[in-house]
């Protein structure tokens, strides 16, 4: 299993477009700290938990390139035809997955601890200099770089598991991108109590966003409802990658 | 030891049969051409037995193991299946360092296989811009990378100039000389006759013929030619009756190791109009030749 996420990561390492990703993750988190800090949001200005929050919620601002990665994991092996190969030196094609889901999980855990350093070492200074000194080990800190952590390790695997849903990637990030920017936002503005159970109103709650004023769920049940979603996506994805007749 | 045995092997997508009860086997220290035309069911055959796609019936196996149940199959099977089975944007050697991470392999192999195809000077390069030679010998690295027993390659020749050709030829001969195993498909018999001991050809998903290179061309079988509009349904009826009858044209099929007199009986009960009908002796290779020509009466 080791061999098998070293080769992970290698796949990850020798394509430009994986660093590209991660360039755009690095600097999403400071646009969206000036977004937080020099917009803002009337309901939680600085001087508050919730606006401090707001602030740190920075981290995990490339929680949808993250999934994007995860999708490239498993459907870019499709589009480009390396599933043959891969599945060629590797033909339980379970541990294939469980690999991708294990380097998946890995590699969303580093790009937030990326994220949360860069955050940290952005907004501190900056708050200061509005007069706002945060305590670093406040939970208003801790607890968006914990959901960032979550948030972004579940997903990378959510997108393992809908590109082995949807193997074709265009198809794939298409549908993610429609799914979470058009209907579950929609969702989310007109109906919260529904929008608060679906992926991006859980990992919303994780980082800390107070998109939807009080109707969010707390953090520790909307990480299982992510880690739930995400299981279930990578599950069904590896049981139809398991059975796709490669041909 | 490895010899590939198919048996009964079948695979139907949807309403579509691309292998019909297929048996054949593949010696080692042969190289075996797997010949027929464009859709006769070649790539689907290799695929199956390399665990990529599962029968609906039937075996492949290598020395009695099926793909998937084989220790470390990349130590006994190398396979070429497609030429743009890469990254684009990747270097050939981290293509190749990937696999060989997958499966403990030293990076080495890397290097040693890269200089086995002669493309150890262009190793750094991103595949994007590779010909499609190039390609196609970066996918052989892939395959050599475990230094397997068996080489699978499925239509290699195909893009390849002529040097190119000259080259995969010496390489898959002095394979199969140190006792190596190959099956190499194709649908141009020509393109592999200098190269192959046996030859096994299928039409339609079912085997025509079985044979060593050199009786396909010696041995010739009685056999009847027919001209009828009824083509299919008298295709149908020999079938049924064992008879192995292969359609070469919109309205003619050939019938092999048949008289004109079982033709004729056949033919009246279920009511066959004939134009023409004569006894000859097939050279199967003729036969094959005509049998691609005409793959448009082949499903």
């Amino acid at each position: 299993m080791r061999n098998l996420i070293n080769a992970e990561f290698l796949k990850l390492r020798t394509t430009r477009a994986f660093w590209a990703y991660v360039m755009s993750i690095v600097v999403f988190v400071p646009i969206s700290i000036a977004l937080s800090i020099t917009v803002g949001n009337d309901q939680n200005p600085l001087t508050t938990s919730g606006g401090i929050r707001g602030v740190f919620s920075a981290a995990s601002s490339g929680l949808l390139m993250a999934v994007l990665i995860g999708i490239t994991m498993s459907a870019g092996e499709f589009r480009n035809n390396t599933a043959t190969p891969t599945f060629l030196v590797t033909p339980d094609r379970r541990r294939v997955m469980t690999a991708k889901v294990l380097a998946g999980a890995i590699l969303g855990l580093v790009l937030a601890a990326v994220s949360a350093v860069v955050t940290v070492a952005v907004a501190t200074p900056w708050l200061h200099a509005r007069n706002v000194d945060v305590n670093l080990l406040s939970a208003d800190v801790i607890t968006p770089i914990a959901g960032a952590l979550l948030s972004l390790a579940l997903g990378v695997i959510f997108g393992i598991g809908i590109g082995g849903l949807i193997p074709n990637q265009t198809i794939a990030i298409t549908v993610l991108v429609v799914w979470s920017s058009i209907i579950e936002a929609l969702l989310t503005g007109f109906v919260p109590e529904v929008g608060r159970w679906l992926p991006t109103g859980a990992a919303s709650a994780l980082g800390g966003t107070w998109t939807i004023e009080g109707g969010l769920l707390p953090f520790w049940p909307a990480a299982l409802v992510l880690a739930g979603y995400s299981a279930a996506a990578a599950a069904v994805g590896t049981h139809l990658i398991a059975r796709k007749d490669m041909t | 030891m490895a010899t590939i045995e198919i048996h009964g092997l079948s695979k139907r997508f949807g309403d579509v049969t691309a292998v019909d009860d297929l048996s054949f086997t593949a010696r080692e220290g042969a190289v075996t051409g797997f010949l027929g035309p464009n859709g006769a069911g070649k790539s689907t055959t290799l695929r199956m037995l390399l665990g990529l796609v599962s029968p609906t019936g039937g075996s492949a196996t290598i020395d009695g193991n099926r793909y998937a149940d084989l220790h470390e199959p990349f130590r006994c099977i190398g396979a070429m299946l497609e030429t743009d089975a890469f990254h684009p944007g990747r270097r050939a050697c981290d293509h190749l360092r990937i696999l060989a991470a997958a499966v403990g392999l030293p990076a080495t192999r890397v290097d040693a296989v890269l200089e086995e195809v002669d493309l150890a000077d262009v190793g750094r390069r991103r595949v994007k811009g590779f010909s499609l030679g190039m390609r196609q010998r970066l996918g052989l690295a892939s395959a050599l990378l475990g230094d397997p027993k068996v080489l699978i390659l499925d239509e290699p020749a195909n893009g390849l100039d002529p040097e190119g050709v000259r080259w995969l030829r010496q390489f898959v001969r002095s394979f199969a000389d140190r006792g190596g195993t190959v099956l190499i498909s194709s649908h141009v018999l020509a393109e592999v006759a200098q190269t192959v001991d046996d030859v096994v050809i299928i039409a339609g998903g079912r085997l025509v013929v079985q044979s060593s290179l050199v009786d396909l061309a010696n041995r010739s079988r009685p056999g009847v030619r027919v001209r009828t509009p009824q083509v299919k349904a008298l295709h149908d009826a020999l079938n049924n009756r064992g008879i192995r009858a292969q359609l070469v044209a919109d309205d003619a099929l050939v019938a092999l190791d048949s008289t004109p007199e079982q033709l004729g009986l056949i033919a009246a009960g279920i009511g066959a109009v004939i134009y023409e009908m004569t006894a000859e002796h097939f050279n199967l290779e003729e036969m094959y030749l005509e049998l691609t020509a005409a793959k448009g009466a082949l499903r």
